[in-house]
């Protein structure tokens, strides 16, 4: 009973700790393992070196996705944390209704976009949404029909996916806004500095942490998204808004090869261990210190 | 930042804060309102705000061709079911780390976490496998399993930050009048925890509810969730809007009715017990 009661608490962190590790790590490992073999319909086990990753290296296809993913990632952090935080600081100023409106900004967050997607498409399709509607009002020449033009479509992906993770971004830096320390503020108040320069020297330097979670945040969303393209495009037309995610699950599921889907998801897990893994690293100092 | 603001002035910045309330609430209110539309109204141009005649046709037409109810009860089955267990088995494992804390504490939390970052689609196809393997692929009891493992880490993480929360003074005096390490569970820990279960157990089932990557793949028809059930619908055979948007508002209304009745928590929950 002694014993139990020393140990119980390890025996109780043991089963979660075990499934996020093995779950995780272990399929990992196994997709790293296929990802050197001739793996096609169906796994194959015997080693034979790096050809996978030349193919997928040579495929036009991975290269617009590995494109696309640059774009969108740039466009999405950047417009996100931009709106995020000026969203932020305009809620700030004692606005009432606060928590409500914090809610409604945080909605597109809670909702899945492949439900939330229906609204989009509407939206971006050229004969009926948006386009429609501002003819409608009068302006016959305006044209938004990037969803079907190639080359514009991955931008409806970024609109849809910066409307979706805004609000998120704004609930973090209003936490941070709120941390700032208040004597500060109004010491410089009384020195008479002006409110745009309180904000760029003293309060926006100050929450450099938060920005570096909301980074980290918003990129690993950015590797990982699935569903805008899904729910959007479906990776079209053609293929000229396909994403990793999209890449691998197309060569999985229907190509048939799945050597390529394990080489493409490797790639994936190292773009994100490279941002990830730094992080984490630094956290974990800061946090034994 | 706290300042003095003129009365003029707040009532301006919250009418602009409602505005872009609506802006950004848009999409979601053209889903509901298309939802009650005919089909020729929805795609109507110009479009029609609330001048049209409100039907529940939708509803009826989509519930006969494909029996969506039996999708929302998918949703709820999986989405609980994951939520339920993964609460069961990260409850002890927080308490663990939060009250028992050793060095490794947080070594372990942030590898846990870590977890989190990958993508799915690097254990995706060996998980797709097993499912072939067992027979389980297209289940629902195997979704309930593998949503439970695939946020775990965040349950872990979200209850952590919220025991870290309740002090420990209040055990250690327990401890000193004597009680026992399961009447210190039952008596102390389990009244101040509720309200933090409570929040984990509403991120969980939004998480979970909105799962798509995972549930567009290991299901067909039998164990397939709303999301899977829109993803589908909305494929190649032209859209059929308002029917579209009739599924769609089934899917949104228990998030957005949850969501409202328990802004806080919301809050908390999106933003990983960041914003409080």
């Amino acid at each position: 009973m002694q014993w139990l009661e020393r140990h119980v608490p390890k025996l109780v962190l043991a089963p979660s700790f075990i499934a996020a590790l093995l779950f995780v790590y272990g399929f990992i490992g196994w997709t790293a393992w296929v990802s050197f073999t001739r793996s096609r319909l169906l796994p194959n086990y015997d080693l034979v070196g790096t050809i996978q990753y030349e193919r997928l290296f040579a495929s036009p296809r991975w290269e617009v996705a590995l494109n696309n993913l640059f774009v969108f990632g740039v466009l999405f952090i950047g417009i996100s944390m931009l709106l995020g935080l000026l969203l932020a600081i305009f809620l700030d100023q004692k606005i009432r209704t606060e928590g409500v409106l914090r809610t409604i900004y945080l909605y597109p967050m809670a909702l899945s976009l492949i439900v939330t997607g229906t609204a989009w498409k509407w939206m971006l399709n050229p004969g009926l949404g948006l386009e429609a509607m501002v003819r409608g009002w009068g302006f016959e020449d305006f044209t938004f029909d990037w969803i079907t033009d190639p080359d514009m479509a991955i931008y409806t992906v970024v609109i849809a996916g910066v409307w979706q993770a805004s609000g998120f971004v704004m609930a973090l830096f209003l936490a941070g806004l709120r941390s700032v320390d208040g004597e500060i503020i109004k010491a410089a108040q009384v020195d008479g500095i002006p409110t745009h320069r309180i904000y760029t020297a003293i309060i926006i330097p100050s929450m450099a942490p938060i920005f570096l979670s909301a980074f980290i945040v918003l990129s690993h969303l950015a590797i990982k998204s699935f569903d805008l393209v899904i729910a959007l495009t479906g990776g079209g037309p053609g293929y000229a808004t396909d994403l990793p995610a999209t890449y691998m699950y197309a060569m999985a599921f229907s190509r048939g090869d799945i050597g390529q889907a394990a080489s493409s998801a490797m790639v994936m897990m190292m773009i994100v261990f490279a941002i990830v893994v730094p992080y984490l690293y630094s956290e974990l100092r800061a946090k034994n210190d | 930042m706290a300042r003095a603001v003129t009365t003029q002035r707040k009532v301006l910045n919250t009418t602009i804060a409602w505005i872009i309330g609506l802006v950004i609430f848009f999409p979601i209110l053209w889903t509901i309102l298309t939802s009650f539309k005919t089909e020729a109204e929805a795609i109507a141009n110009p479009p029609l705000f609330l001048n049209f005649d409100w039907t529940l046709e939708n509803y009826a037409v989509v519930q006969e061709r494909s029996n969506y109810m039996r999708f929302l009860w998918n949703s709820v089955i999986i989405a609980g079911g994951s939520t339920l267990l993964g609460i069961l088995i990260a409850v002890p494992a927080a308490w663990s780390m939060a009250f028992v804390p050793s060095k490794r504490t947080k070594d372990i939390l942030l590898w846990m976490l870590s977890t989190k970052m990958l993508p799915a689609v690097g254990v995706l196809y060996p998980i797709y496998l097993i499912c072939i393997e067992l027979g389980v692929l297209d289940n629902r009891l195997a979704l309930v399993v593998i949503l439970m493992l695939i946020n775990l880490p965040i349950i872990v993480w979200m209850l952590y930050t919220y025991f870290r929360e309740i002090p420990g003074e209040i055990l250690e005096a327990a401890r000193m009048d004597g009680a026992s390490l399961k009447e210190e569970i039952l008596y102390i820990l389990t009244p101040m925890a509720v309200p933090g279960i409570a929040s984990t157990v509403l991120l969980n089932f939004i998480l979970a509810w909105n799962e798509a990557f995972w549930t567009l793949n290991l299901t067909a028809v039998d164990a397939a969730p709303l999301t899977a059930f829109i993803a589908s619908y909305s494929s190649p055979e032209g859209l059929f809007f308002a029917k579209l948007s009739a599924a769609s508002t089934m899917a949104i209304a228990p998030i957005l009715i949850l969501g409202w009745f328990s802004q806080k928590q919301l809050v908390r929950g999106l933003t990983f017990g960041a914003v409080k």
